[in-house]
C-alpha cells in the first residue's frame, strides 16, 4: 500500500460530505492529471521556465483541491524553481514530483473504489 | 443572488459551482479572465464575483481593474482566490480593485461567510440608491399628486419649446384649472379636496400620451405639455381631456363629487419665438376666457384675438374665485 497522499477526511470536509461531488472531482482529476503531468515533464526536459511555472501552478491547484498536500507542495516547489529560473534543479524536483504522483494515482484508484462502493 | 466564478482549472470551477449552488447562489462559471470581465461589465451582469488570480487572457487583478473602469450603475463585489500569500501580493490584489481575497484551497464555511459580507455591502448600496431615488423623486414631483412639480414642468416646457422650434413642429400648452375647487374644500374639507386633486392627476395622466408632460402648476392648476402635437388635433385632444375630468363624478372620502375643469390652449407654432413666461401668460388668458365662457370648456389662445386679460390685480382676484 502506498503512503496516503490524499487526506480523505479533509477532502470530504471540503466537499461538505457530498460523495457525489467527491466522485466527480476524482474523475476530473483522473482525466486531466496525466496530460498536465506530461506537459510538465516536457517543459522540464526543454528547460522552459515559463511553461514549468504555468504547469506546476495548475497541478498545484488541482492537488490542493484534492487535499493532496505533499503532492501540492512538490508542485509548488517546481513552480517556485520555474519562477526563479533555477533550471539546474528542474530534473530533480520533477523526479520527486513524479514519485509522489505515482503513489497518488495508486491511492486515487483505491479512493474511487471506495466512493463507488 | 447571481455570482460569477472565474477559474481556468476545472476541478476548482466544479467545486466552487457546487458549493455555491448548495448555498443558494445562481452561479455562472467561466474559464478565463476575459470572459469574466465581459460578464461583469454587462449592465445587468452579476454583482458578486469570485476570481482566480492566475488565469489565461486576463488575470484576476486585471478583471478587477476592467470592472472598476466601467461606470457601473451598481457596485460589483469581487473576491480574489489566490494561492499567493505574500503581503505584497495581497496589497497588489486589493489595489487592483478587489474587495477581499481568499487563500486556496478554500474552506467552504469561510467562503460563504466572506460572500455574506459582500452581500451586506451590496444590500447597503441598494438601500442608498433607493434613498437617493426617493429624494430625487421628491425633489422633482408634487408630493400630493406625484405629477411633475412646478419647477420641473416649467423646465420641461422650455426644453420642449426649443426642440419644437428646431424641428419645426408645434407644442400644445394646456393651462388647466378645476372649476369651483374652493367650494369643494369649503363644503367637504381639505382631505376630500386632496382626493379630488389626486383623482384629477390620475385622469390627466390617463388622457395623454406617455411622452407628454403633466405637472401641478399651483393649488388646483395643472400644466400639460403635448409634444409634437399637430394644431389640427390639439383642440380635440384638449376637449377630450376636459371630458375625462367631467364625464364621471370623482370618487372621494366624502363620496362621488362632480368636478369640471376649464382649459386654456396655446399652440406654440402660432406664436413664434416668445419666452416661456409670455406663452404661459397667454395660455392663462385663454383659461380666463374659458372661465368667462361658463367653465368646463377649452378656449384657444390666438395671437390675433384681442387680449381679454384682466389687470394683474384683477387676475389675482379671479384666481381666488376659481
Amino acid at each position: 500500500m502506498p503512503n496516503a497522499i490524499i487526506d480523505l477526511a479533509e477532502l470530504l470536509a471540503r466537499v461538505e460530505n457530498d460523495h457525489g461531488l467527491m466522485r466527480e472531482l476524482l474523475l476530473i482529476f483522473k482525466d486531466e492529471f496525466p496530460g498536465h503531468l506530461q506537459a510538465l515533464r516536457d517543459a522540464v526536459d526543454s528547460m522552459d521556465g515559463d511553461r514549468v511555472t504555468a504547469e506546476a501552478h495548475t497541478l498545484k491547484g488541482m492537488l490542493s483541491n484534492l487535499a493532496a498536500t505533499s503532492a501540492a507542495d512538490a508542485a509548488a516547489r517546481l513552480e517556485q524553481l520555474g519562477q526563479n529560473r533555477e533550471i539546474s534543479k528542474f530534473q530533480e524536483a520533477c523526479s520527486v514530483f513524479e514519485s509522489v504522483s505515482k503513489d497518488l494515482l495508486l491511492q486515487l484508484d483505491a479512493c474511487m473504489a471506495e466512493v463507488h462502493g | 443572488m447571481r455570482i460569477l466564478v472565474a477559474d481556468d482549472e476545472m476541478m476548482s470551477r466544479k467545486l466552487l459551482l457546487k458549493t455555491l449552488e448548495r448555498a443558494g447562489y445562481e452561479v455562472t462559471a467561466v474559464e478565463n479572465g476575459r470572459l469574466a470581465a465581459e460578464q461583469l461589465c454587462l449592465p445587468d451582469g452579476p454583482r458578486l464575483a469570485l476570481l482566480d488570480w492566475v488565469m489565461p487572457e486576463l488575470d484576476g487583478p486585471g478583471v478587477c481593474r476592467e470592472v472598476r473602469k466601467t461606470k457601473h450603475q451598481s457596485y460589483v463585489y469581487m473576491v480574489l482566490l489566490t494561492s499567493k500569500e505574500s503581503k505584497e501580493d495581497v496589497v497588489a490584489g486589493l489595489e487592483s480593485g478587489a474587495d477581499d481575497y481568499l487563500i486556496k484551497p478554500f474552506d467552504p464555511e469561510e467562503l460563504k461567510a466572506r460572500l455574506r459580507t459582500g452581500l451586506r455591502i451590496l444590500n447597503l448600496e441598494d438601500r442608498l440608491i433607493e434613498a437617493r431615488e426617493e429624494m430625487r423623486f421628491q425633489a422633482t414631483h408634487d408630493g400630493l399628486t406625484s405629477l411633475w412639480n412646478r419647477g420641473v414642468i416649467m423646465d420641461l416646457l422650455g426644453r420642449e419649446l426649443a426642440r419644437s422650434r428646431r424641428e419645426h413642429v408645434s407644442t400644445a400648452i394646456l393651462m388647466c384649472d378645476l372649476d369651483h375647487f374652493k367650494s369643494v374644500n369649503d363644503t367637504y374639507g381639505h382631505v376630500t379636496g386632496d382626493d379630488v386633486l389626486k383623482e384629477t392627476a390620475k385622469r390627466l395622466l390617463a388622457s395623454v400620451r406617455s411622452y407628454d408632460f403633466v405637472g401641478r402648476y399651483g393649488g388646483e392648476e395643472f400644466l400639460i405639455v403635448l409634444n409634437n402635437c399637430k394644431p389640427a388635433f390639439a383642440f380635440a385632444r384638449a376637449e377630450e381631456i376636459c371630458k375625462a375630468i367631467s364625464q364621471k363624478p370623482m370618487p372621494s372620502s366624502s363620496g362621488p363629487i362632480p368636478i369640471t375643469m376649464s382649459l386654456g390652449l396655446l399652440l406654440s407654432q402660432e406664436w413664434g419665438f416668445r419666452p416661456v413666461e409670455e406663452l404661459l401668460h397667454e395660455a392663462d388668458v385663454a383659461l380666463y376666457a374659458a372661465k368667462a365662457a361658463g367653465r368646463n370648456c377649452v378656449k384657444l389662445a390666438s395671437p390675433t384675438m384681442p387680449s381679454l386679460a384682466p389687470e394683474p390685480q384683477e387676475q389675482e382676484h379671479i384666481r381666488m374665485r376659481r
